[in-house]
């Protein structure tokens, strides 16, 4: 980029051929800039001056032709670069040009868009997520609940058919586990019972801080011990916000991905949101691991056997099986569970 | 003059020079944290643009890095709102939504109009006349009824599209045309499919897939390990299910591509060819792919150039008597609204080419 040429341009003399293009109508003619004793003009091959003086602007990217343009008028290109440097001197407008260049230093840009990559996916995507549960409305956060529950409500679930006593029970747990469970971000958590056969033996926390607890596992597992340790757990997923950390990971996984990607082409980009999908899976299941040890910290806390929930994951197994493969799902396998489990309420 | 002239499409760029532009516009848009994504689009789109040419003249592309982010920032910005109304206020939500999918055919008119305005051939702008109720017939209502025909009347849907989207574009001042039988539409259609359908009874038959997907299924509901024969279907299905439906849509594609060029003309005769090959368009798509896979997506320039050289080449125009001449339009101010909208939905205005 530094040839001699570029100091001696502005006021030689010489020509540069190209095409130029009347305003508004595609005829081409072809035609030459050039510089004599009559000065600076856009000259047709057949003579006819178009032009006098120099171009109003100027613009050129890597690789494409230079595009001159005559005070709204003519338009002119040509392919002829060093001729239009040496005519009318270096472009001013470039250092994205200069960069751009084949050149080793494109090799310390690689390098750096990979490091740039690794710190994006470890700690941007973190901090992006975090950055936007700080600005996320507590309002917004209880509605989510308010919604989910009465979309499930009309699809999924019916009313509780549980006893006055049963629901009393279970209340009165609830109480002492929240009691010692970590604060909840989004206002107090509330307790709901629900029927959903569809679901069997479950419990399931809304961002908000709403626990939804089925029939089915009040009646499998009338242990106070087990109802206390899937409470704790479920809470754990409520105090350390891990359902608005999946929804903003996702998005904003997928907002990085094509926008820094842009033009990746179609297999690939297929693939990529396929494998940040499983990539979110691995993500879920850290939660589920995270929410069994503070949930056995809690309901530990509260006065029950923790190790009671290593009961209710060994029975679940026994009689449902697990659901496929550990990657393709979004909680750890049930022995890998229980034997945490296990472990952690040992050392309590 | 009423001779004619068959140009083929030239595409002059080179890997070496389009990395260059890639890897900086890769760098700055993360260093910008996204912002300067919005000037890359439009270096890339004019690279590609300028150095594609007919008969020596070039297109071009003409957006400014400002516009585009301006849209995106509305685009944007409109989701965050229609969030939070619809968390704090359902009902207002629903209604914003209600009206938001009313939105969806006008943004879809403006981002092909935005589009067109924005790229010049020989110096003359392209243009889009949309119609409301045309695309919500061509892009909703006619998908939707072809869900009841069992998709058999999906090439009708596909020239419907076609048909709408080349028709309302223009050159300068002159409209383009569409008219295609319908065969060479079935055509494309069934050879998709019957290459789908083929290649996935071929690996029933061959690999007995029925049954181990069976085993593989019953024994993981059961709670057992699935045996390690049944692991290895379950991923060979899963491989002929890729090789039957990923070349299908490269199959089709390809074919589309070449009826929609043979049916498409310009006002004053100019006629489109296009002689894409399916197996040579797959196998560049494929192993330009695995090539960028490998290189952990450093050899995407080269992929990239090399599609759109195989493209250009494969495209021809016939020129009756002379391009020059053709007026251009007085231009409308256009925000790219409907394109940044587009961008972000991944719709990709089924427009081949």
């Amino acid at each position: 980029m530094t040839s001699p040429s570029k100091l001696y341009g502005q006021n030689s003399f010489g020509e540069v051929w190209g095409y130029a293009y009347a305003p508004q109508v595609s005829t081409r003619l072809k035609a030459r800039l050039l510089r004599d004793a009559k000065g600076l003009r856009l000259v047709t091959e057949a003579g006819e001056e178009l032009h006098a003086g120099a171009p109003s602007s100027r613009e050129r990217i890597s690789g494409g032709p230079c595009l001159m343009q005559f005070d709204d008028k003519w338009t002119f290109d040509t392919d002829d670069i060093d001729g239009v440097e040496l005519l009318l001197g270096p472009a001013d407008d470039g250092w994205i040009s200069d960069l751009e260049h084949w050149h080793p230093r494109l090799f310390a840009f690689v390098a750096l868009c990979l490091v740039g990559a690794v710190i994006i996916w470890k700690w941007g995507l973190d901090l992006l997520v975090a950055g936007a549960i700080a600005l996320t409305p507590t309002v917004f956060v209880t509605s989510l609940d308010s919604g989910n529950l009465a979309a499930m409500d009309r699809i999924l679930t019916d009313p509780t058919e549980l006893s006055q006593a049963d629901q009393t029970m279970v209340r009165n747990i609830f109480q002492k586990v929240t009691d010692h469970a970590p604060h909840a971000p989004y206002g107090e958590y509330r307790l709901e019972f629900r029927k959903a056969d569809a679901m069997g033996p479950n419990a399931f926390a809304l961002p908000g801080g709403t626990v939804v607890v089925t029939d089915a596992l009040i009646k499998d597992f009338n242990d106070p011990d087990i109802i206390a340790g899937i409470i704790g757990h479920e809470l754990a997923h409520v105090s350390e916000r891990h359902s608005l950390q999946q929804l903003y990971r996702s998005l904003s996984a997928f907002m990085l991905i094509s926008l820094m990607a842009g033009d990746v082409g179609p297999v690939l980009e297929d693939v990529l949101l396929e494998g940040s999908a499983i990539a979110s899976l691995a993500y879920s299941r850290e939660h589920e691991a995270e929410a069994d040890v503070i949930g056995v910290k809690t309901s530990h806390a509260a006065g029950y056997d923790a190790s009671a929930l290593a009961t209710f994951f060994e029975t679940l197994s026994a009689d449902y099986g697990e659901g496929g493969p550990e990657w393709m799902s979004t909680h750890p396998s049930h022995a890998d569970r229980v034997e945490t489990i296990k472990s952690l309420s040992a050392e309590q | 003059m009423d001779t004619s002239d068959t140009f083929q499409v030239q595409f002059k760029g080179d890997a070496k020079t389009y990395f260059g532009i890639w890897i900086v516009n890769l760098l700055l848009t993360m260093v910008t944290l996204g912002i300067y994504s919005a000037w890359a689009k439009v270096r890339r789109k004019k690279y590609f643009a300028q150095n594609t040419t007919i008969d020596e003249r070039r297109f071009d592309y003409h957006a400014t890095g400002k516009q585009i982010f301006i849209g995106r920032l509305i685009v944007v910005g409109a989701y965050f709102v229609a969030n939070i109304l619809f968390a704090v206020a359902p009902i207002v939500g629903g209604i914003v939504f209600l009206v938001f999918l009313g939105l969806v055919p006008y943004l879809i008119n403006r981002s092909l109009a935005f589009n067109a305005r924005m790229t010049s051939f020989s110096g003359v702008r392209f243009g889009f006349n949309g119609s409301y109720w045309r695309a919500v017939l061509v892009f909703f209502v006619y998908p939707f009824l072809a869900i009841f025909t069992l998709y058999l009347a999906l090439p009708f849907v596909s020239r419907a599209t076609q048909k709408y989207v080349i028709s309302r574009h223009r050159f300068g001042t002159s409209p383009f045309a569409f008219s295609s039988a319908i065969g060479p539409f079935y055509k494309a259609f069934l050879f998709a499919i019957g290459w789908m359908f083929g290649i996935m009874l071929l690996g029933a038959i061959v690999f007995g897939l029925p049954a181990l997907m069976m085993e593989f299924f019953g024994a993981s509901s059961a709670g057992q390990d699935p045996s390690l024969e049944a692991v290895i279907g379950f991923f060979i299905a899963y491989g002929v299910i890729l090789v039957a439906i990923l070349p299908a849509a490269y199959i089709y594609q390809a074919y589309l591509r070449n009826v929609v060029y043979a049916g498409t003309s310009l006002e004053g005769g100019h006629r489109f060819t296009s002689v894409v090959r399916p197996a040579k368009l797959l196998w560049i798509a494929l192993s330009n792919a695995v090539v960028t896979a490998c290189s952990w997506g450093l050899m995407h320039p080269w992929a990239a150039v090399r599609m759109a050289r195989y493209l250009a080449a494969s495209s021809y125009v016939t020129i009756e008597g002379s391009i020059d001449g053709i007026i251009g339009e007085e231009q409308e101010k256009l925000s790219a609204l409907g394109d940044a909208f587009t961008d972000f939905e991944g719709i990709d205005v089924d427009f081949a080419i």
